[in-house]
């Protein structure tokens, strides 16, 4: 019999709006996922909320720690350092992370966990008792990263197919997730994902059955990267009548996909046993995004930034073509820095001459910007900006400083675009898929109910959650509960609910100063010339 | 990850640890390296590095010599930009002089 007592599947971006429609009965095609089906209606489901930007990096590291990202520290893919006036970018990693993870708190208490394909698990985490096989990570970087290493070597010899290229990021790929791509780049960005998925079930499995850990926890990524470029074949809202060619194959590959990932849940479910309790979440759900909002265009029409002067040279086609801001410092108060933070940044000025506003405007001046943005519609007419988080309400906590000052929230909860380009709102030609902050939260197996759907949760609550179902107690600082209406009364009075004691302070401290704006200037620059962003 | 203290730590040693972590980068890479990997050796046309590798390269150093947020701008970059391409003795060099 397996020992272990803890599965948990993370699906990245995984939905109800698609769930619910792969496990009903489809004309021709029947129940997409009858595994996915049956744990539903044994089992108990909630809506997860997200982070408040609900974003992989942020999402996922509240997932693994239970704090907010104004806490753990992690915002974004990218991050920047200030050393001595030069900045230098690079993206976040594991040592960011200033909260106990999930993986720590357990094995310190004894347990074997197992960590597979989860962001920020690389350089491996210290202090784990058990393995690590990080995720978002390339290929020729996964052994030195997998923890222990010999795990690694033992897993390309005795998994059958075991292909690291197939099983890492590919960066070059995974960047077309927010391009707009042709119909062939489109079906074969969606068969990309297939044999990485199997990829990921084969090293699950593997450990498993061999490393029996008391929690294994994988993630399966492909949902959230074949619903940005799919989604108009996913959601039952958007699915045509009369399909194309084309799009009947998108559809088909899609529902492939999906019954593939069924299969895969299937076999680690049923391998670990019966004694065994099962957990979904997704970091984030998924919508369609049916406008596109150039937010700096918009700062810019209202006077709020200023471009720089186009002067031909290739350096400046080469921003041009990028989508990362070349502005006019000395002439910007307000801009976006990345497409992912939806997030408008405040420029203060630190001392007398420097560009920005002065610190006592901040409020007056922020009060402005918040009504601006709001006052904005769409080809509608509808507000295009139907919130606006104000940094010290959304991310209290150490980093609170290092979130953007206001984060927005759109009508169809699409993500910006900082290109220059003229008008500022306009229609997509194609809906898109984007991140809607209701994920998903499912529990099956020994001692959960069969409720079925109950209130939203909230992301937090996930790693109290697998604590208390490893008989661990939930630390008190952790901001997630165990919800009770998940667990059968009788198994919940011999299993109860214990708070202990405070997490442990993590490894990995930051010490980050705030960034004048001409450093801030060299982050866009940089970014840039690597090409790394969207 | 092996960290020591590199309070004293003198340059062929210095040399050493970081040739040490780029044929652990490489072990697995597929390539086919004409000469040993010595200060001449070039990150990008001789080990054939992307700008991923190079990141990971910057974090594998901060955790083999035990010290975080060293100033890598400092040999990464150059009148604001990134290098073309950059030699296994720049980083030693720019290594010793962070420890000596």
């Amino acid at each position: 019999m397996s020992k272990t007592s803890t599965l948990f599947i993370g699906l990245d971006g995984c939905t109800y709006t698609v769930l619910d429609h792969l496990t009903a009965e489809q004309p021709g095609v029947g129940v997409v996922m009858p595994f996915m089906k049956q744990l539903m209606e044994g089992g108990t489901r909630a809506k997860l909320r997200s982070t408040p930007n609900p974003l992989t990096p942020p999402a996922w590291t509240t997932m693994q720690t239970g704090r907010g990202p104004g806490v753990h520290g992690v915002f974004d893919f990218i991050r920047s350092e200030d050393h001595g006036g030069e900045v230098y970018w690079t993206l976040y990693d594991s040592r960011d992370i200033d909260a106990e993870t999930i993986w720590q708190i357990a094995s310190r208490q004894g347990k074997k966990v197992a960590c597979l394909n989860f962001p920020l698990t690389a350089p491996p985490p210290e202090n784990i008792n058990g393995c690590s096989v990080p995720g978002f990570i390339p290929a020729k970087h996964m052994r030195r990263n997998t923890h222990p290493r010999e795990l690694f070597e033992r897993m390309k010899q005795d998994i059958p197919g075991f292909d690291p290229k197939e099983l890492a990021w590919d960066f070059e790929s995974e960047k077309q997730a927010m391009e707009s791509l042709d119909e062939d780049a489109t079906e074969n960005w969606v068969r990309y994902h297939l044999p990485r998925e199997e990829q990921w079930y084969r090293v699950a499995d593997y450990v498993l059955r061999n490393e029996q850990p008391d929690l294994l926890a994988v993630m399966f990524d492909g949902v959230d990267k074949i619903q940005h470029q799919a989604w108009e074949f996913l959601d039952p809202a958007l699915l045509s009548e009369t399909p194309t060619p084309w799009q009947q194959r998108m559809r088909d590959v899609c529902v492939e996909y999906f019954r593939k990932l069924d299969g895969f849940i299937q076999s680690l479910v049923e391998t670990a046993g019966p004694e065994a309790r099962v957990f979904f979440c997704s970091d984030h759900g998924f919508t369609a995004q049916f406008d596109q909002l150039r937010i700096n265009t918009y700062l810019g029409d209202l006077g709020y930034l200023k471009w720089a002067e186009d002067d031909g040279s290739e350096q400046a086609k080469r921003r041009e073509a990028s989508d990362f801001a070349n502005l006019d410092w000395d002439q910007t108060l307000a801009y976006c820095r990345t497409p992912s933070s939806n997030g408008i940044h405040i420029r203060v000025a630190e001392k007398e001459g420097d560009p920005g506003i002065q610190p006592e405007e901040y409020e007056t001046f922020r009060d402005k910007l918040i009504e601006d943005l709001k006052a904005l519609k769409n080809p509608e007419g509808e507000p295009m900006i139907i919130d606006v988080l104000k940094r010290e309400d959304w991310f209290p906590g150490p980093y609170m400083k290092h979130a953007a000052d206001l984060t927005l929230v759109l009508h169809d909860h699409g993500f910006v675009s900082i290109r220059h380009r003229e008008p500022a709102v306009v229609k997509r030609d194609r809906p898109a898929g984007t991140h809607h902050p209701d994920g998903i939260l499912m529990a099956y197996g020994k001692g959960i109910a069969a409720k079925g759907m109950t209130p939203r949760r909230k992301i937090a609550d996930v790693p109290s959650m697998l604590l208390h179902s490893m008989g661990l107690p939930v630390p008190e600082d952790l901001e997630g509960k165990v919800p009770k209406p998940f667990y059968d009364r009788e198994w919940l009075s011999t299993n109860p609910i214990v708070v202990g004691a405070a997490t442990v302070a993590a490894a990995g401290q930051r010490d980050i100063e705030e960034m004048d704006e001409s450093e801030k200037q060299q982050i866009i620059e940089q970014l840039q010339m690597l090409g790394y962003m969207e | 990850m092996t960290t020591t203290s590199n309070a004293s730590i003198p340059p062929e040693a210095i040399l050493q640890r970081l040739k040490d972590v780029l044929e652990d980068f490489i072990e697995d890479w597929d390539i086919e390296l004409e000469e040993e990997i010595g200060r001449d050796t070039l990150l990008l046309a001789d080990l054939e590095f992307e700008s991923i590798d190079i990141i990971q390269l910057v974090v594998a150093i901060e955790e083999t010599f035990g010290k975080r947020k060293l100033p890598f701008e400092q040999v990464l970059m150059k009148d604001g930009r990134y290098v073309d391409d950059l030699s296994v003795g720049a980083i030693a060099d720019f290594l010793h002089g962070q420890f000596s």
